[in-house]
């Protein structure tokens, strides 16, 4: 099998990871040996993303815009199995979190995985971060243009970026290629979503200040439509207008949704296109050729011609509901007749959203190399992606999936729960977030009653600074501690889809651990009470506002 | 029953450079995983000099701190807060096992 149909490392790529490591390798040492201290190596094992967590140290490693081969992860499995405990956990951020790295051991896991092209930078630190896709990338139906080609630009104009390594906090960037945004593009620092103007030309939507966290906040048009080619040098001018005005007195201040939103985004955009009146014509335009060698790296697989119509498939839709429910959530359209997106659920029934064994992570990569051309994606609702299934092979994957445990057929649904790592690993969480989620998932496991329901994103955090995305959940879940009890607060309507982008409001005064199953039990019933035809549980929020919900939650915790 | 529950009393923690493990000070000035061989300070002058010896002795750990705790009859300690039981019994469900293709 080839190593797939995306960006190839090549020698630039590869000695600055390898050096990378080495240069980490010497660093470990030194602190090892207390030539270093604490306050001086900290920031060092940070940018090559290892945190100290309560239990041990985490090593972040980065999956740039979700996108993997079935080889980057057998050296994942492999990875956590030798250096870790085995599993892993896959994040909001389509990144991998192995949660039991040894310090000394740490250098040796980072030169394994510089094998496969694979590292921790940009995973941590006051710069920009790895860009974040939609994860249907290179596959979608709705899709305009892959979205990973201008990640991928991005990425390497961003990786060690020498202006912006010292920004006045992280920065967060998310590419979508589709109408449908599934990449939350406006809850980014900037986000970036390609669309197709009257002219018929394609170019970016360019929207900055959003964000989640302690003041989440929706982003606001910056650039309406912005030429392909001109992407670098007009991040490179907003980025240095956040670089000069961005706030470094307060850590709660410091994101550029503050300084939109302080500034308004009139201003905003006019310092940033008075900037980039002088750095346009500079070295950052994009040439066609440029373009092109990159466009090239992202070429569709060859897909052989596969029929739309499987009898197999059909007949198997009769006779097993569950693969019938399975085909219709965990499914999605292809831009190819006769293929399917397959989304791979690693939410079975009480376990912890995202985590994977090395098991079944090589598991899933002998799956993607039978069916789906090598490749895979990770989303950022912690879900493992095969992008080309063809679907006479749609039974055959569903099997082997369920094999591994992640064969749910839930994605979309009340137990597709997001859920932050919280108490149970995170230094900074105040409450736990994944046994809250283990908790709701068993309640609600049965799958007739959850395809009933239908869609419903639950999103937990175990702090406020909202990895667990609460803020957009249909139903949110902040774990907060009122002195030393943890409590959660219930926030409900919040929303990602494109054009219905919105944040969360809270219900009410938080409930505590042991009420929030029933909570959430209450506040489905009294969706399915008053839900019109067709209406998903936030449009039924929309049109009838929160007191239903508030009156009956309060009535039964 | 607690004996005392006023967070006054309290032991020193960190975590192991090498690895990240929780530890704590033992009465020899010794690093143990074990909590219940760790030194407890009985009032706040006590907990000062805990910490000041736990900075001395910080060389193969990372940031030491001072963690309340509660004492039963039988001298069993217990931290007070969720947060510090966590980090000294583990995680409060069962992490699915390396060789495993299905939780629980």
């Amino acid at each position: 099998m080839p190593d797939t149909f995306f960006y190839h490392y090549d020698a630039y790529d590869r000695t600055l990871v390898s050096e990378r490591v080495d240069q980490f390798r010497d660093q470990v040492r030194r602190r090892l040996a207390g030539e270093l201290t604490e306050e001086q190596f900290k920031p060092l094992r940070l940018t090559n993303g290892l945190y100290l967590q309560l239990h041990a140290y985490m090593l972040r490693i980065a999956i740039p815009y979700g996108t993997l081969s079935s080889r980057q992860l057998r050296k994942l499995a492999e990875i956590s199995r030798k250096y870790d405990r085995g599993y892993g956990h896959f994040t909001t951020r389509q990144n991998l979190q192995l949660n039991w790295i040894k310090l000394e051991d740490a250098p040796d896991a980072l030169a394994a995985l510089a094998e496969v092209d694979m590292h921790a930078l940009q995973t941590s630190g006051n710069c920009i971060r790895n860009v974040t896709a939609d994860h249907f990338a290179g596959a979608a139906a709705d899709e305009i243009e892959d979205p990973r080609i201008w990640a991928e630009i991005v990425r390497q104009w961003s990786t060690l970026h020498p202006e912006f390594t010292f920004l006045p906090r992280k920065f967060k960037i998310a590419i979508t290629g589709s109408p449908n945004d599934r990449a939350a593009v406006r809850v980014h620092d900037i986000g970036l979503r390609l669309w197709r103007n009257d002219a018929g030309e394609v170019g970016f939507e360019v929207i900055v200040g959003g964000g989640l966290g302690r003041t989440p906040m929706i982003g606001k048009t910056l650039r309406e439509f912005l030429p392909k080619n001109e992407l670098l040098a007009y991040l490179e001018a907003t980025l240095r207008v956040y670089n000069r005005y961005g706030r470094r007195d307060n850590l709660y201040k410091a994101r550029i949704k503050i300084l939109v939103h302080e500034v308004g985004v009139d201003k905003m955009r006019a310092d940033v296109e008075a900037e980039y009146a002088e750095t346009r014509d500079g070295l950052l335009g994009l040439s066609n050729e440029t373009i092109e060698a990159i466009t090239r790296q992202f070429a569709p697989p060859p897909l052989p011609h596969r029929s739309a119509f499987v009898p197999d498939v059909e007949r198997q839709k009769f006779e097993d509901a569950a693969f019938a429910l399975w085909l219709k959530s965990n499914t999605a359209p292809h831009w190819m007749a006769g293929y399917r997106i397959v989304t791979a659920s690693l939410k079975p029934a009480g376990a912890p959203p995202g985590d994977a064994s090395a098991v079944q992570m090589e598991g899933v990569a002998d799956i993607a190399d039978a069916f789906s051309q090598g490749e895979l994606r990770v989303s950022h609702e912690q879900n493992l992606i095969f992008p080309h299934v063809a679907m006479e092979d749609l039974p055959a994957v569903y099997a082997a999936l369920g094999r591994l445990g992640f064969a749910e057929a839930n994605v979309g649904k009340i137990t597709d729960i997001i859920a932050c790592p919280g108490l149970d690993y995170c230094a900074l969480a105040n409450a736990r977030s994944i046994p809250v989620a283990q908790r709701i998932s068993n309640h609600f496991s049965e799958l007739a009653r959850q395809h009933d329901i239908g869609d419903l994103k639950i999103k937990i955090s175990g702090c406020i600074n909202a990895c667990g995305h609460h803020h957009v959940g249909h139903i949110g879940i902040l774990g907060v501690d009122k002195n030393g009890v943890e409590l959660y607060q219930i926030s409900l309507g919040g929303d990602v889809d494109f054009g219905k982008t919105a944040l969360g409001t809270i219900l009410g005064p938080a409930v505590t651990a042991d009420k929030i199953v029933e909570a959430v039990d209450a506040l489905v019933t009294t969706y399915l009470d008053a839900r019109a035809a067709g209406e998903r549980f936030v449009d039924t929020y929309r049109r009838i506002g929160a007191q239903p919900f508030k009156e009956r939650v309060y009535a039964t915790v | 029953m607690a004996k005392n529950l006023s967070g006054d009393l309290q032991v020193a923690s960190a975590n192991r450079l090498s690895d990240g493990v929780v530890v704590w000070l033992g009465d020899a000035g010794e690093w143990t995983t074990r909590l219940d061989r760790a030194a407890v300070a009985r009032d706040s002058r006590a907990g000062e000099i805990l910490l000041l010896r736990a900075r001395v002795e910080a060389f193969s750990v990372v940031d030491p701190f001072l963690v309340a705790v509660t004492e039963e009859e039988d001298g069993a300690i217990e931290p007070l807060s969720l947060r510090e039981k966590i980090r000294a019994s583990g995680l409060t469900f069962d992490a699915i096992a390396a060789d495993a293709v299905r939780y629980a």
